[in-house]
């Protein structure tokens, strides 16, 4: 089937217990791509380890709790995507059904953060490019851990199964097959059309 | 406290509940929880396991600092912050570094140069003895011993008392009582059955007590001169270290006790480029260690190392097998008989505190036929210690335990002696200072008594 709607991430506040693992594997996994581009010298190699981690814990996903529990929030990578609408300085691109950011052509003016619905959307401290260190405050949001083999690592570490990676077009068929297969055993079992 | 939960920060997921081996985190899903201290054992999986982190953004921007010195923890640690902690003891360490009076020793658990390495980016599971030595010769320390060169002589004495206990009918099963939290947790809840402990002390105390009397002499120093420091896998061992009885050599024995996280801290707070360091050998006499000491870190080692001396003590003839691999794997459960001469022993190794309670049930009702059982508490031995460096994805912990089991096995493997008996400066040791094992000496500073 070809693929028209973007996959995105979703929690099940059934499941989660609010244990921010997901936060931090999503933290550890950002903060390895930046900072194994943007600084190789001694010492400051990026590792699997909480001990090799130098910056405070910027997840890409919120564990939110409301009255009734909590779960994590992230985007839901829109099709008509606000934050994509409103960016005047088109920092924000849609590559294979998701919305990423562009950190060098981002300025941080928030208009993302304002018109996403889901709060999605964070302004955090980033190295701009590969080659300078300096941070810049701007932008950043999940982008299903693009490039990652095992997928997002949010959904790959929940001990919950809270988080579910979403291909929506492949579960509308899976629900279509599973409406037919159920309404056949109707008929089968003598319904009412015979 | 030697763990801890920081109710400002814990967000009540309960996780850590789950691997906690002796249900002592108490408290409603949702909430703050709480360490039941009478039950607690100190093991730290729950330190490992805990991912409530210190946030700018639910704590305010000043909540990592104030946390940080409410800790103990040095200037230069930017890590983030859990809520389930372990206590820091570096403040008296770098204290002690600093006195010009004190002469400091230190010794590192054979698990810590397995994972030190970890903490500065490289692979898990590298092996850094000679990085390690390094580091601790740069940090200042006068004397860098081991816990592995203690580990061989806990083979000396433990496999000593096995053997009397079986030839002479002493109390059987014998359990190890190297982990500072399985000890703590027979005393705690089957207080009846410690005279089944051996009474060797663990190789962190017997290197403790070696250090300030040996030691002391060599350097022609009394006890009261040192001050000596132990890096552990284990948060356990600072309780261990504290404990009231340990203090054979007239002073406690071991002064401050801290975990292979806090070494890297102070690595990293000396500002020493952890890159750039050329490999450094050990100490003499205290810091030479043979293979089997080694092993200690791993779950099934103990009894491995034991198997090799006492297969050659027994029957005066060289083991034909090194590697007892019968006893080697990571189910919580493992048995086996090994032949040594005439004799079969019949051993057990358990690993993961949950899974001694059955046995301990069956000794109870005199059902186990088993000679000699070594328990560690944490999930694969030492190498899976509260206090090694924490994997920042749960995902990642068995490849890591793997890496840092295999590492063990291949240092082992490459040493030029692999058996705790045959090693030079043991022999030395017993020759100088100890005469034999079970001695008189031997028997005040390296054996202990239990609560009950």
């Amino acid at each position: 089937m070809k693929k028209e709607l973007g996959s995105f991430v979703i929690g099940d506040s059934t499941r989660c217990t609010g244990c921010k693992a997901c936060e931090v594997a999503c933290f550890a996994v950002h903060q390895k791509n930046q900072t194994n581009q943007k600084n190789q010298t001694a010492g400051s190699r990026s590792g699997r380890t909480v001990g090799t981690i130098t910056a405070p814990v910027a997840p890409r996903l919120f564990l939110t709790r409301f009255e009734q529990g909590c779960m994590p929030v992230q985007c839901k990578h829109c099709e008509d995507a606000p934050c994509l609408n409103v960016c005047t300085k088109n920092a924000l691109i849609r590559i294979d059904h998701q919305i990423v950011v562009d950190p060098e052509k981002c300025i941080g003016c928030k208009d993302c953060m304002q018109a996403c619905h889901f709060g999605a959307v964070a302004l955090l401290p980033e190295a701009s490019d590969s080659k300078t260190p300096v941070l810049k405050t701007v932008a950043v949001k999940c982008d299903l851990c693009q490039g990652r083999a095992e997928g997002p690592a949010c959904v790959q570490v929940c001990p919950h199964q809270a988080l579910r990676l979403v291909n929506p077009e492949a579960e509308q068929e899976d629900k279509r097959v599973k409406a037919a297969n159920a309404l056949f055993l109707t008929r089968g079992k003598g319904g009412q059309d015979s | 406290m030697i763990v801890a939960i920081d109710q400002n920060i814990c967000t009540g997921c309960r996780e850590c509940a789950q691997v906690c081996p002796v249900s002592a985190i108490e408290g409603e899903q949702g909430k703050p929880q709480t360490i039941n201290t009478a039950r607690c054992v100190m093991c730290g999986q729950c330190v490992q396991k805990c991912k409530s982190y210190v946030s700018i953004l639910e704590h305010g921007s000043d909540a990592y600092e104030r946390v940080k010195k409410e800790r103990n923890l040095p200037e230069s640690v930017t890590e983030p912050l859990f809520a389930a902690h372990a206590v820091c003891n570096l403040d008296k360490v770098m204290a002690a570094l600093k006195d010009p009076k004190k002469f400091t020793v230190v010794q590192c658990a054979p698990a810590v140069r397995v994972a030190l390495a970890e903490d500065f980016g490289e692979e898990p599971g590298t092996l850094v003895p000679g990085k390690m030595a390094a580091a601790l010769h740069k940090l200042g320390f006068d004397r860098v011993y081991d816990t592995n060169f203690a580990a061989d002589v806990t083979i000396m004495e433990e496999g000593t008392e096995l053997i009397e206990r079986v030839t002479k009918g002493g109390v059987l099963p014998m359990f190890t009582s190297c982990c500072p939290a399985w000890v703590k947790f027979l005393e705690n809840t089957y207080p009846e059955l410690t005279d089944h402990l051996s009474s060797a002390k663990s190789p962190q105390q017997i290197g403790g007590a070696i250090f300030k009397s040996y030691g002391a002499k060599l350097e022609n120093k009394g006890g009261e001169d040192i001050f000596s420091v132990s890096v552990m896998p284990c948060t356990c061992k600072a309780f261990e270290c504290e404990r009231p009885e340990m203090k054979d050599s007239g002073f406690q024995d071991v002064d401050a006790a801290i975990t292979t996280r806090d070494l890297a801290w102070l690595i990293k707070e000396k500002k020493i480029n952890w890159d750039e360091l050329e490999e450094m050998e050990f100490d003499r006499p205290c810091g030479v260690y043979s293979g089997a000491g080694t092993i200690f870190g791993v779950t099934g080692g103990v009894m491995e190392a034991a198997i090799r001396t006492g297969y050659e003590l027994i029957t005066g003839e060289k083991i034909p097998e090194l590697d007892v691999t019968a006893v080697r794997g990571t189910d919580g459960v493992r048995r086996a008989d090994i032949r040594i001469g005439e004799l079969t022993l019949r051993v057990g190794i358990v690993t993961g505190l949950k899974n001694i309670v059955p046995v301990l049930e069956a000794v109870k009702a005199g059902t186990i036929n088993l000679d000699f059982i070594e328990v560690m508490t944490c999930p694969e031995g030492c190498i899976s210690g509260g206090g090694q460096p924490k994997l920042l994805m749960d995902t990642e912990v068995e490849a890591a335990y793997k890496q840092r089991r295999d590492s063990l096995y291949e240092h082992d493997r490459e040493l030029p002696c692999r058996k705790s008996h045959e090693n030079p400066a043991i022999k030395k040791l017993y020759d100088e200072f100890l005469d034999e094992p079970g001695s008189s000496v031997a028997h005040h500073l390296l054996h202990t008594t239990y609560c009950n």
